[in-house]
């Protein structure tokens, strides 16, 4: 947790209120001011959970490219994958669950990088980001994973979010 | 014309079955963990599916800037706030004294948090 900055809470208000305007999708003023009141509120309380680094990465055209290229083709392959999986696993019963909760590494040392990959991985169905820690330097995940063939560790973390964290880290390294 | 309201019913149609896969399996897998497993099929391909095909739905036939909007802000929220929950639940389930039903093979999570 930080401290509430300037920053944070200019960033939290912007995001709140452009989400207002989304919703609503009306230029009326009393809408708009009602939406900045209760933005404004939201990022007092809330802005010092969220992270505090530089967000400017999206203004290199490289990095932003590889974002949209790895949320709009790179993640929905996996997705589809990983959810037509999980759907036989509902559809054929249950006996062919084999759960377990993996620790595996990661490679990643940006916070908006690890946040996204943690995200990335619970989106997909059949495994579930449980805790992030730190130990000597490295950064593991706990996962539960729904087919655990392996007990943690490097091949693991490969066979659950290799190609994940290979499209991350092209645009948070 | 027909072809867009065949390719409108095929997109709601798989965010259905999808969603179905979730909810079967969250009545039948076997423990906590793996039903919430079975509940991120509904909330990712099933909204999916079925948003893309609202959206088609708003844009071409409706012709409603607004809807197909909403649509696209409920999509994208559905999807960023569910991992979310997701750890929240997954984690407070554990703490909460709640354990996977199977003996587990792998218990890197047990070992480390369970003195």
């Amino acid at each position: 947790m930080h401290k509430t900055s300037f920053a944070g809470v200019a960033s939290t208000f912007l995001l709140c209120f452009i989400f207002w305007i989304l919703l609503t999708w009306s230029a009326d003023a009393q809408e708009l001011i009602t939406g900045a009141m209760i933005s404004l509120a939201v990022a007092l309380f809330s802005s010092r959970f969220f992270i505090h680094e530089n967000p400017t990465w999206f203004l290199n055209p490289v990095k932003l490219l590889n974002g949209i290229a790895f949320w709009l083709f790179i993640f929905p392959v996996e997705l589809v994958k990983a959810n037509v999986d999980v759907a036989k696993r509902c559809f054929t019963g249950c006996k062919n669950v084999n759960p377990g909760i993996v620790k595996v590494p990661v490679n990643l040392k940006s916070m908006y990088g690890q946040a996204a990959l943690a995200n990335a991985i619970t989106l997909t169905p059949g495994t579930i980001t449980m805790e992030i820690t730190e130990e000597d330097g490295r950064t593991y995940y706990y996962i539960h994973w729904i087919d655990a063939k392996l007990p943690g560790g490097e091949e693991a973390g490969e066979a659950i979010k290799g190609r994940l964290e290979r499209g991350l880290r092209r645009v948070w390294e | 014309m027909l072809i867009l309201r065949i390719a409108i019913d095929v997109l709601i149609a798989i965010g259905a079955i999808f969603a179905l896969a979730g909810t079967l399996g969250v009545m039948r897998m076997p423990d906590t963990f793996c039903r919430m497993q079975a509940s991120t099929c509904v909330t990712t391909l099933g909204v999916i599916g079925v948003g893309l095909g609202a959206l088609l739905y708003a844009i071409f036939i409706m012709g409603s800037a607004a809807t197909a909007v909403k649509v696209l802000v409920i999509c994208g929220l559905v999807l960023v706030t569910n991992p979310v929950g997701a750890h929240a639940i997954a984690k407070g389930a554990y703490q909460a004294g709640i354990r996977p039903e199977k003996r587990m093979e792998t218990e890197d999570y047990r070992r480390d948090f369970d003195e």
